[in-house]
C-alpha cells in the first residue's frame, strides 16, 4: 500500500479493530457502517460504535500458511484463520503471531482451533525502507500462553491527593528471549518495533489505572529507536488508544515524542507532573511512555560491544492527581555535553564511547543527581526503601548503587536488565515498575534515570495506600514477564533476524 | 424460459498456459479469429463486442482494454469490459434479447504469468483485502473453507481420511480431463498419490495439485439472436438461463462458512428460469479454484445432501470413473478439465468453460465427448469472480427441448 489516504483509512480501522453494532437488532459489524444491512434506513443514525482492541475472541479455523504472499515472506510461515469475537457475530481474518514455526514441523491444527485469543497491535507486513510502516490489530496470540486477556474495566477516580503522582503503570516485552553469560534478554517479534512496545505499554498502563482514556490530555512516547527519523510515535499510541476525546476522527489530546538516549522518557516524568498540576492546563492526566527496540551493532563491528546488552520493552505510566499509587515528591536534574554514545542521522546502529561511558559518563551525572536529590530532601541512603537506577549493563548499577550507601536489598529488586537486557528509554521505567510491583504503601523510592549525551534525572516518590488496592486488576507485571513459562529462547542468528524486523 | 434466446454459433480459444512471448491482444486476436473462422464469418457484421478481463490494466497497464480491440479488429462499434466472461456473456444476452443487437462478439482475456511475482498478491488484495492484510494466500480461504466444512459436518478419523482421497480425485479426474483437451495448460494425467504427497510435504491441508494455476489465454465466442442462429448453423446452443448474485468480499465476514451463497442463489435463479431443476443436469462446468470449490459447487448446486457429496466423489475414486455418482446417474463435471488442468486466465476462463458445453452438446467434443442414454440435453456453467464474491449459472441447451 503506497497510497497514504488508504493507509490512512486502512490503519484507522485496523489498528483498533473498529466494529459497529445496530441497535435495532444487534447484528455487528467489523469496520464502521451508516446503517445496517438487516434493518436498512430505520437503523441510519442508530449504530453504535464498537471496537475490539480491549476484547477476546476464538480462533475459529486455522490453516498454515508457509508460502506467504511477497510483503509476508520474512514471517516464512505461520498459522492464519479466523477468529470471532461475541459468540460468532462478527467474524475477522487472523494471523497467529509470536510464534517461530521451524519448516517441516507438523502442526496441529485442531488443537488451536476453539482457543482463546486477544488481538495484539502489530506491524501488518514488510514494505520499502521510505515508506510508511503499516500496522494492523487483526494479529492475535493465544491467551493461554505468553499474554494473557486482560479486562479493561473504567472506573471513576474518588480519592484526591495533594502531590501530583502516579495513578497507573504498564510494562511490556516481548516473549522472545537470548540468554548468554548470565544475562537474559528480551528480542522483539518480526512484527514488533517500539511503537508497538509503546501501544502495549500504554495500553495495560489503562488498564492497570482503569482510568478512561479520554480523560489523558497529553501522551509523551520517549524512545531512540523510532523506525522513523520524522513522524511521532506517541501520534499512533494516542489514536490507536484514544487518548483524549475522540472528535470525529482526531483525538483531542497533545502528543509529543522526545529523545534523550536513555533519559528521554524519565525527563517527563516532571513535566507530566507540572501539567496536572498546573490549574489552567485543563488537562487532568498525562501519560509518560519510554519504549525501545534497543539496536546495536553486530559483533565485531563498530558499536558492537553493545550487541551484548541491547533488549526490547517498554513501559508507561499515568500520572494525575486522583487515586494516586505513587506521589512525586521530588526532583533534581542534572546535564553536561558529553559525547559517550551517540547515533547520526541515517545510520542504523549507534556508536558508543568505550570506556568513557563509565566514570565522566554514567556515573558521573547518576552519581550528582541521586546525591544533590538526597542532600536536597535531607535523606541518607538509609531512610529509603529503594533505590531504582538506570540499567545500561548488569554492572554500573550496582557499582553506583553501593557507592551511593545504598544496600543490596534495596536496589537488586529494580535491577532487571538481567531479564530483559537495557531497555533503554523504558530501562529505569522497567525497573521502577518492578519495584511498585511489590512495595508497600508509605514507602520511599528513588528513581536515577541516566541518558547519554549525557544528563540524569532523580525522583523522589512515596506510595500510597491505594498501591495494594490496583494490584490485583494487573496479571502482567515485571515478574509475570520476566518468569513467564511461556518466553522462548533462541539463538544469536534467530536473534539478529528477528531484531532486523519486518 | 428466456425470450428471444440468444444462441452461440461459434467458439474459439487460445491454449492456455505461459504466453511469454504474446502481447494479450494477440492472444484475444487467435481467440477471436478461431471463433469467426468456426461460422465463417466476417468481422463487420459484428454489432458490439463484449469483453471480460479481471485485471489487465494491473497486470499488464492496459487501461482502456476497448481501445485495443478496436485497433485489433478495425471495429468501431460499441465495446464494453467486465470482469468474468459470464458476466460480459450475460451483458450481451440481454442486448440481444432486447432486441438491440443480432450479432455480437463476447470475449475473454487474461494475462497473469506477465506479472508471475507480484500475481498472487494482486489475487488476495483485489479478492479479499481484509484478509490480505491479515497474512491470507490466495491458497488459505480455500484450506479455511475446508476446515469449517469437516468441523460442521463432524468428519473425523477414517471418514477425514476418504474426503482426503476424494479431495484428490477431484484433481486426479480433471488431469485425467485435460490429458485429452489440446488446449488445456496441463494434458498430463496424475495419481492420487501424487495430490496426497505434495500435501504430505507442505504440511498442509490442500497442496500444489488441489489449486488451479495462473494461466494466460484467450477465448471468444460468437452471440446471436435465435433467427441469425438459424441462418448459421443448423445446431445453435442457446443460452436458456444465466442466474447471478453477488456476496462479502471478506470471507470470514459470511454467515455460512461452508457455502458459497451466490452459487445456491445463481443457480436457483437459473433453474428457474430455464424450468428445470438442477438434478437433471448431468453435464456440468464448476469453478474449480480450488479441488475444494469443486466439491462444495456441486452441493451448492443442490446435487446431493450438504455435507454428503464427498462420499459420491470418494466412490468414484475407487472404480476410476471420470463422473461422479450423483442421485442415481452420472454427472460429469469440468470435462475440459477444469481450473485445475484446462488453466485458470480469469477473464478468459468461463469462455473455456462455455466452449466446452457448446462442443459437447453438439457432439464436438472428441475424445472427451461423453454420452448419456437419453442424450445430452443440456449443460452448465457455474462461474465465480473472486471467491464465491459473485457467482454466474448459466444453462445452455438445444433449440429442441
Amino acid at each position: 500500500m503506497t497510497s497514504e489516504p488508504i493507509e490512512r483509512r486502512v490503519t484507522y480501522l485496523g489498528d483498533r479493530l473498529r466494529a459497529c453494532r445496530c441497535q435495532c437488532c444487534g447484528k455487528e459489524y467489523f469496520e464502521v457502517r451508516d446503517y445496517c444491512s438487516n434493518c436498512g434506513r430505520k437503523s441510519y443514525g442508530r449504530m453504535n460504535s464498537i471496537d475490539l482492541f480491549y476484547d477476546k475472541g476464538i480462533l475459529e479455523l486455522c490453516t498454515y500458511i508457509n508460502e506467504p504472499t511477497n510483503k509476508f515472506t520474512r514471517l516464512a510461515s505461520y498459522v492464519y484463520g479466523i477468529v470471532s469475537f461475541h459468540g460468532g457475530k462478527i467474524r475477522v481474518p487472523a494471523r497467529l503471531t509470536d510464534q517461530l514455526i521451524s519448516e517441516g514441523t507438523p502442526l496441529d491444527l485442531a488443537s488451536l482451533e476453539g482457543r482463546e485469543v486477544t488481538p495484539r497491535f502489530r506491524r501488518r507486513y514488510s514494505v520499502g525502507k521510505s515508506d510508511i510502516i503499516p500496522t494492523i490489530s487483526l494479529a492475535f496470540t493465544l491467551t493461554d500462553e505468553y499474554y494473557p486477556h486482560q479486562e479493561y474495566k473504567i472506573s471513576q477516580p474518588s480519592k484526591d491527593y495533594e502531590l501530583p503522582g502516579i495513578v497507573g503503570y504498564g510494562v511490556y516485552s516481548s516473549r522472545f528471549r537470548i540468554k548468554e553469560e548470565g544475562i537474559e534478554r528480551a528480542v522483539p517479534f518480526f512484527d514488533e518495533d517500539s511503537v508497538t512496545a509503546a501501544i502495549e505499554a500504554g495500553k495495560l498502563a489503562l488498564i492497570h489505572s482503569s482510568l478512561d482514556s479520554a480523560l489523558i490530555g497529553k501522551v509523551y512516547a520517549g524512545s531512540e529507536s523510532n523506525p522513523y527519523a520524522v513522524k511521532p510515535i506517541a501520534a499512533k499510541v494516542a489514536q490507536v488508544l484514544k487518548l483524549g476525546k475522540e472528535d470525529g476522527d482526531v483525538q483531542a489530546v497533545d502528543a509529543v515524542d522526545t529523545e534523550f538516549a536513555c533519559k528521554a522518557a524519565s525527563s517527563m516524568f516532571k513535566d507530566a507532573c507540572a501539567l496536572v498540576s498546573y490549574p489552567k492546563s485543563g488537562i487532568d492526566y498525562a501519560m509518560v511512555i519510554g519504549t525501545d527496540n534497543s539496536q546495536a551493532a553486530p559483533r565485531g563491528w563498530p558499536g558492537g560491544e553493545l550487541d551484548a546488552f541491547v533488549g526490547y520493552g517498554g513501559a508507561a505510566f499515568i500520572f494525575g492527581k486522583k487515586d494516586v499509587i505513587a506521589e512525586v515528591e521530588a526532583w533534581y536534574s542534572c546535564t553536561s555535553d558529553t559525547p559517550d554514545f551517540w547515533r547520526r542521522d541515517g545510520e542504523p546502529y549507534p556508536m558508543h564511547g568505550g570506556r568513557f561511558t563509565g566514570d565522566p559518563a554514567y556515573h558521573k551525572h547518576v552519581r550528582n543527581s541521586a546525591s544533590k536529590l538526597m542532600e536536597q530532601c535531607n535523606l541518607k541512603a538509609s531512610d529509603l526503601n529503594y533505590f531504582v537506577p538506570h540499567q545500561p549493563n548488569p554492572s554500573f548499577p550496582v557499582r553506583i548503587a553501593k557507592e551511593l550507601g545504598f544496600k543490596e536489598e534495596q536496589f537488586m529488586p529494580a535491577i532487571q536488565m538481567t531479564k530483559f537486557g537495557n531497555t533503554y528509554s523504558g530501562a529505569s521505567l522497567v525497573g521502577l515498575a518492578a519495584i511498585l510491583d511489590i512495595a508497600k504503601p508509605d514507602d520511599r523510592i528513588l528513581v536515577t534515570s541516566y541518558g547519554s549525551g549525557a544528563g540524569s534525572d532523580s525522583y523522589l516518590l512515596r506510595t500510597t495506600k491505594q498501591l495494594p488496592d490496583k494490584r490485583n486488576r494487573q496479571k502482567i507485571n515485571v515478574r509475570f514477564l520476566a518468569e513467564n513459562p511461556f518466553a522462548e529462547y533462541i539463538d544469536y542468528t534467530t536473534y539478529r533476524r528477528l531484531k532486523s524486523g519486518m | 424460459m428466456m425470450q428471444n434466446r440468444p444462441a452461440i454459433v461459434a467458439v474459439g480459444r487460445t491454449k492456455f498456459g505461459e504466453h511469454y512471448g504474446k502481447e494479450p491482444e494477440k492472444l484475444i486476436e487467435e481467440a477471436w479469429l478461431a471463433a469467426s473462422r468456426d461460422c465463417n464469418m466476417e468481422r463487420k457484421n459484428l454489432e458490439a463486442c463484449y469483453m471480460s478481463d479481471c485485471f489487465l490494466p494491473i497486470t499488464n497497464k492496459l487501461g482502456l482494454e476497448e481501445g485495443f480491440l478496436s485497433e485489433l479488429t478495425e471495429l468501431h462499434v460499441p465495446m464494453e469490459v467486465t470482469r468474468s466472461f459470464s458476466a460480459a456473456l450475460l451483458a450481451a444476452c440481454h442486448a440481444i434479447q432486447a432486441g438491440v443487437y443480432n450479432t455480437v462478439l463476447v470475449g475473454g482475456i487474461e494475462k497473469m504469468t506477465d506479472r508471475w511475482d507480484k500475481i498472487r498478491d494482486d489475487l488476495m488484495l483485489l479478492d479479499d483485502p481484509w484478509s490480505y492484510f491479515a497474512g491470507g494466500t490466495p491458497e488459505s480461504n480455500h484450506e479455511l473453507m475446508l476446515r469449517a466444512y469437516i468441523k460442521k459436518h463432524g468428519i473425523t478419523s477414517k471418514d477425514q481420511e476418504q474426503l482426503e482421497v476424494a479431495l484428490a480425485q477431484v484433481a486426479v479426474k480433471n488431469h485425467a480431463n485435460g490429458a485429452k483437451n489440446k488446449y488445456a495448460q496441463f494434458q498430463r494425467k496424475i495419481t492420487i498419490d501424487q495430490v496426497l504427497n505434495a500435501r504430505r510435504s507442505a504440511h498442509k491441508p490442500l497442496g500444489l495439485y488441489d489449486f488451479a494455476p495462473i494461466s494466460d489465454g484467450a477465448t471468444a465466442l460468437i452471440l446471436t439472436s435465435e433467427t441469425v442462429a438459424n441462418k448459421m448453423t443448423t445446431r445453435p446452443i442457446f443460452v436458456l438461463a444465466i442466474g447471478a448474485a453477488t456476496d462479502y468480499l471478506n470471507y470470514p465476514a459470511r454467515e455460512d462458512l461452508t457455502h458459497f451463497v451466490a452459487a445456491e442463489l445463481a443457480v436457483k435463479k437459473a433453474c428457474q428460469t430455464a424450468k428445470l431443476s438442477a438434478t437433471n443436469l448431468q453435464l456440468i462446468e464448476v469453478n474449480d479454484q480450488s479441488t475444494v470449490m469443486e466439491m462444495i459447487s456441486l452441493e451448492d448446486l443442490g446435487l446431493v445432501e450438504p455435507g454428503s457429496v464427498w462420499k459420491n466423489i470418494y466412490e468414484s475414486s475407487q472404480t476410476g470413473q471420470l463422473s461422479y455418482e450423483l442421485g442415481g446417474k452420472p454427472v460429469y463435471v469440468n470435462t475440459n478439465g477444469g481450473l485445475k488442468a484446462d488453466g485458470n486466465p480469469l477473464g478468459a476462463t468461463g469462455g473455456a468453460q462455455f466452449l466446452e458445453i457448446y462442443r459437447q452438446l453438439r457432439g464436438e467434443a472428441e475424445e472427451r465427448q461423453i454420452t448419456i442414454p437419453n442424450g445430452l440435453r443440456h449443460g452448465a456453467v457455474l462461474e465465480f469472480e473472486g471467491f464465491g464474491t459473485k457467482a454466474y449459472m448459466t444453462i445452455l441447451g438445444e433449440k429442441t427441448q
